[in-house]
């Protein structure tokens, strides 16, 4: 499904290059369920973002459904994105002006396959559905999350890549949201990978790596 | 607070500018094109009207003229006679002296013995004796400024071109600009002339002049500036419009601080700064922006100013024969003015800031606002006073259609004011239902759906540089075609007029052995005579009115002219007018028509040398440019009852003449009859000077029309580029779900292409509503005519053109910036939100 083979990254700073990850590799199978931890300033989210065809590497090859990223141009990345893959960020990046029920379907419209049997359940399933007209400020930050995952599920992606999904919520929403996160991937059959800095997050998931300085430190099971 | 707290406290507020120098740019380019378009504008006004206070010490000193009919000089002997006979007149000479170097002076020649007391001619003088003045060598009274228009060197007059010296110098700051005064003999030798212009006679004294000479009454003769008043109110308003737009920038630019620093006030207050002291610095803030922005902009003014005024002064001496300097005169109150006009609108466009700061409490300061609930409470205020001033204007468009014309130029222009202001603050609430309509409509294409959702995002932000764009455009077009009707009617209507091919204007002692040399020649088709006169109107046969002095005009109803000349209203039509008006009936122009209510088939009585006269109205004729009533007769039926011959013969010439034929006539009519070729004018030399003082005049007009559309752009690149930091980390999420930066950039062009199309859709209207207020209620009040309403959809279609120009210009950058954005920079702004 995923697969970074040798990824290097650094990033230009005044004091000179910054390396970010040094030869980093990783494989996520379909259906499988990655943790990445490791302490700020690790390369975690560099990696996500690498993942996601949102950055190149300086070295290596990313690999989605092996087919190498870094060959692609640009649009060609675009379209990878919004119809293989599902994004959720910490701050959730929903778009202000669209109410709950149109934030939820913009990336599957985006990317021409919208499910409305799919996109109603998802509302149902995550609580929205009595809110469907509501706008975004006029949610909780965990009812915010949730739409960000519904966004991110709605177009049935291959992968779900989610950057500190719970790191803005309180612990009982974040129970919430991660519970009801990891029952919709199950169902949908789609991988996750998940960056957190959280033990408690990451000990549902299938595997956790651990990122310390750039390198693969740790890894489990 | 102490002054280090406060001083920190306003070092910190003051940071923001250091991140983000573009609002700050912004705040400052708006204080200044707002302050420099209108100060340029006042500082051209107060140097005319000093020019129009010395003129008017000089001349409206209540003196009547003494002048002949035919508008021939007067001789010495018609001088002498009347001062024999014991008439108080005084003779005055004035002519033009051409100086080395090509510059032109006017020169009066006046005799301060026999002027009336009081006289301005008499009291502005110099330091010398009235008998220097009077006496060999004389001496050259003129202003200051006049001798630095003419040279270089201090206190030193040039010769005259040919050699000759003007006589000795004497500064009299209290004269007008362009003018010497000396005494008459000197004048007269200068001028190498032997005749006089005019004579001058105080009101009161009582003369009975011969026949061939007619008196003007000092107070039927304008005061000078009274007739410019139309055109400095025009300038006015047209900089008061490009202040409006400035300082919409300005608030514009003051709201999106205000709302990026909210969190940074909140710290302030935490930290202990009190409210009060938080709403000083934010004022002082201000006052420290306005008094920069004031004196750029009061600098840049004086340098349009100086651009401008050489334009403007020949406008004015073309249009109304005044004379303006062509070097600024500022009075201290005109630097004081700039600065409180330009602190008055910025404390104006900031009070709604520096309020909302003092309202918010230090645990809500900080708060991200609900933008939609705000900007919708936001919208319904702005409908609601859109509507107010909207009434405001319907109301007092009802009150001018009740007053007599050539009255309520200045409530013309507020109602002009609250007309475009209202429909300006009606903008937003139309893009936003017409966005929401449209999400609606187009809820199956998602980026469409995205671009307006997120256009609707972006309005409380772009909403007043949309005003802006509103009002210039609107202002443009409104102004623009009153230009464009302006012209297309004023050179129709000379053209109609004019319908001769040549007019001959012969000394009265050869005009009858004119009209047979020329009716014997074979180039000539057919002659029309013309005379003039003066009368009072008396009223209409039905009713007494107050006496009112006319001019009487007498043309010859020769199919010619009649088939040409057009007529705004007959009783029954154009034709039936003309034959009664050959059979003895008149016909009076617009402005005569509409200050007394006359009309087609009333009857109208006039004073006349053989008694009072009643005729009937068979029309009304435009009379584009005149200030005066006017009665038309035919040229015999003017001559009979005014017993005066006719002075000008309109010549209509063969339509096979060759090309050479007037150069011919010219030269044979001087050779025959000894009338010299100044006497005989071609028609395409009174529409080519016609044409040239009409460009001339709305230059101006032209110029500042230009340079609000400019202020407006500005005002829209300014407030997109204030955005481009949020912008970005607005669109960075969409390109993280999938949409490449080709899309995304073509969609914010798209946008805001499509918001300046609509604003410019509804400028259409509103500007065609502009240039009819301008033609049926501005030119009423100003000139007490109107203009027929022209539409030109060429010049519409330009304007539409133009706002999506400017639009998608301002757009570029940003755009362009965005293209250029790597991926690396969308991350970084992803992450930092």
């Amino acid at each position: 499904m995923l697969e970074l083979r040798h990824i290097s990254k650094s990033y230009p700073t005044p004091q000179g290059p910054l390396c970010v990850l040094q030869g980093v590799d990783l494989r996520l199978a379909v259906g499988e369920s990655l943790a990445l931890m490791g302490e700020s300033g690790s390369g975690k989210s560099t990696l996500l973002h690498l993942a996601a065809g949102l950055d190149t590497p300086d070295d290596g090859e990313v690999r989605l459904d092996g087919r190498p990223l870094s060959a692609l141009d640009e649009p060609t990345r675009a379209r990878l994105r919004r119809e293989r893959l599902g994004l959720v960020f910490q701050q959730y990046h929903l778009v202000p002006s669209l109410n709950v029920a149109d934030n939820l379907r913009l990336q599957a419209r985006l990317a021409g396959r919208e499910d409305a049997a799919w996109s109603r359940e998802l509302l149902e399933r995550l609580g929205l559905a009595s809110m469907a007209g509501r706008y975004p400020e006029q949610l909780s930050g965990g009812q915010q999350q949730r739409l960000a995952i519904g966004r991110a599920l709605a177009t049935r992606p291959a992968l779900l890549l989610a950057d500190e999904p719970t790191g803005n919520l309180d612990e009982t929403s974040a129970d919430e949201v991660l519970t009801l996160l990891l029952e919709l991937v199950g169902d949908s059959g789609c991988a996750l990978l998940m960056v957190t800095h959280s033990p408690r997050v990451a000990a549902p998931l299938d595997r956790c790596l651990r990122l310390s300085h750039g390198r693969i430190a740790e890894a489990s099971p | 607070m102490n002054a280090a707290s406060q001083r920190t406290a306003f070092l910190a507020l003051f940071s923001h500018y250091r991140r983000h120098p573009g609002q700050l740019a912004m705040l400052l380019v708006g204080l200044w094109v707002a302050s420099a378009l209108w100060s340029g504008v006042q500082a051209i006004n107060a140097s005319a009207r000093d020019s129009y206070a010395r003129a008017e010490a000089l001349f409206s000193t209540g003196l009547d003229r003494i002048e002949r009919r035919d508008g021939l000089p007067l001789t010495l002997d018609d001088y002498l006679s009347l001062r024999l006979a014991g008439a108080p007149v005084s003779p005055l000479v004035t002519g033009e002296l051409e100086l080395a170097g090509g510059s032109r002076l006017e020169v009066m020649g006046i005799d301060p013995l026999t002027l009336p007391e009081g006289s301005g001619f008499r009291t502005a003088g110099g330091t010398a004796t009235l008998a220097d003045f009077l006496q060999p060598p004389y001496r050259t009274r003129l202003a200051p400024d006049t001798l630095a228009s003419l040279t270089e060197e201090d206190d030193t007059l040039p010769p005259l071109a040919d050699g000759r010296q003007l006589p000795p110098l004497e500064l009299a700051p209290e004269l007008p600009p362009g003018v010497a005064v000396m005494d008459i003999a000197a004048a007269l030798e200068l001028l190498e002339r032997d005749d006089l212009s005019r004579l001058l006679v105080a009101p009161e004294a009582r003369l009975d002049l011969p026949q061939p000479l007619v008196r003007s009454a000092a107070e039927n003769l304008a005061a000078p500036g009274q007739l410019t008043d139309s055109f400095h109110l025009n300038l006015t308003a047209m900089a008061l419009l490009a202040l409006v737009v400035g300082l919409l920038i300005v608030h514009a630019a003051l709201s999106l601080t205000l709302e990026q620093r909210l969190g940074l006030m909140r710290t302030l207050r935490a930290l202990g700064v009190s409210g009060r002291a938080l709403v000083s610095l934010l004022l002082g803030e201000l006052l420290m922006l306005g008094v920069l922005g004031a004196a750029l902009g009061i600098l840049s003014g004086v340098w349009l100013a100086q651009w401008l005024l050489p334009d403007v002064a020949a406008s004015l001496q073309a249009l109304y024969g005044e004379r303006v300097g062509s070097e600024l005169a500022l009075p201290w109150h005109y630097w004081l003015g700039g600065l409180a006009v330009t602190l008055g609108g910025l404390l104006t466009a900031g009070l709604g800031t520096l309020w909302r700061a003092a309202r918010l409490d230090v645990l809500g300061l900080g708060r991200a606002q609900a933008w939609r609930g705000q900007f919708l409470r936001q919208l319904r205020g702005m409908a609601l006073a859109g509507g107010l001033l909207w009434l405001i204007a319907g109301g007092l468009l009802a009150w001018l259609e009740r007053q007599p014309p050539a009255e309520g130029l200045t409530p013309g222009f507020v109602m002009i004011a609250a007309g475009l202001l209202g429909s300006a603050l009606w903008l937003p609430p139309l893009l936003a239902m017409l966005l929401a309509a449209l999400a609606r409509l187009l809820r199956r294409r998602p980026l469409a759906q995205w671009a307006l959702a997120d256009l609707q995002l972006q309005l409380p932000r772009l909403s007043v540089a949309m005003m802006a764009l509103l009002l210039a455009l609107s202002a443009n077009l409104g102004v623009g075609s009153m230009v464009g009707g302006f012209r297309l009617t004023f050179l129709e209507w000379l053209d109609q007029r004019l319908v001769a091919d040549l007019y001959l204007r012969p000394p009265p002692a050869r005009y009858e052995a004119a009209v047979d040399w020329l009716e014997a020649r074979d180039e000539v088709a057919t002659l029309l005579p013309r005379a003039r006169a003066e009368a009072t109107l008396l009223g209409s046969a039905s009713s007494q009115r107050q006496p009112r002095p006319v001019n009487v005009y007498g043309v010859t109803p020769h199919p010619a002219l009649t088939e040409h000349w057009p007529l705004l209203a007959s009783q029954e039509d154009d034709a039936s007018a003309w034959q009664a008006f050959a059979r003895g009936a008149a016909m009076i122009n617009e402005q005569l028509a509409l200050a007394t209510g006359l009309a087609p088939g009333q009857w109208l009585r006039l004073s006349s040398p053989t008694g009072p006269m009643e005729l009937p109205i068979a029309a009304i004729y435009p009379d584009y440019g005149n200030p005066r009533g006017e009665v038309m007769l035919t040229a015999p039926h003017l001559s009979e009852r005014f017993q005066t011959a006719p002075d000008s013969i309109g010549i209509v010439l063969d339509r096979q003449v060759a090309p050479g034929a007037i150069a011919a006539l010219r030269r044979d009519l001087s050779q025959t009859l000894g009338i010299g070729g100044d006497s005989l004018i071609d028609q395409r030399e009174i529409q080519r000077r016609s044409t040239e003082i009409f460009e001339r005049t709305f230059a101006i007009t032209r110029a500042l029309n230009t340079l609000t559309l400019g202020v407006a752009g500005l005002a829209l690149l300014s407030s997109l580029l204030a955005q481009t930091g949020q912008r970005r980390s607005q669109l960075a999420p969409l390109w993280a779900l999938g949409v490449s930066r080709g899309p995304l950039v073509g969609a914010s062009i798209a946008q805001l292409g499509g918001a300046a199309l609509v604003t410019a859709a509804l400028a259409v209207p509103l500007g065609l509503a502009l240039t009819w207020c301008l033609v049926a209620v501005i030119n009423v009040a100003a000139f007490g005519w109107r203009l027929p309403l022209h539409v030109f959809p060429g010049q519409i279609a330009a304007t539409l053109g133009l706002a999506v120009g400017v639009a998608l210009l301002a757009a570029l950058l940003p755009a362009w910036r965005l293209w250029r954005t790597s991926p690396r920079t969308l991350l970084t702004e992803f992450d930092a939100l």
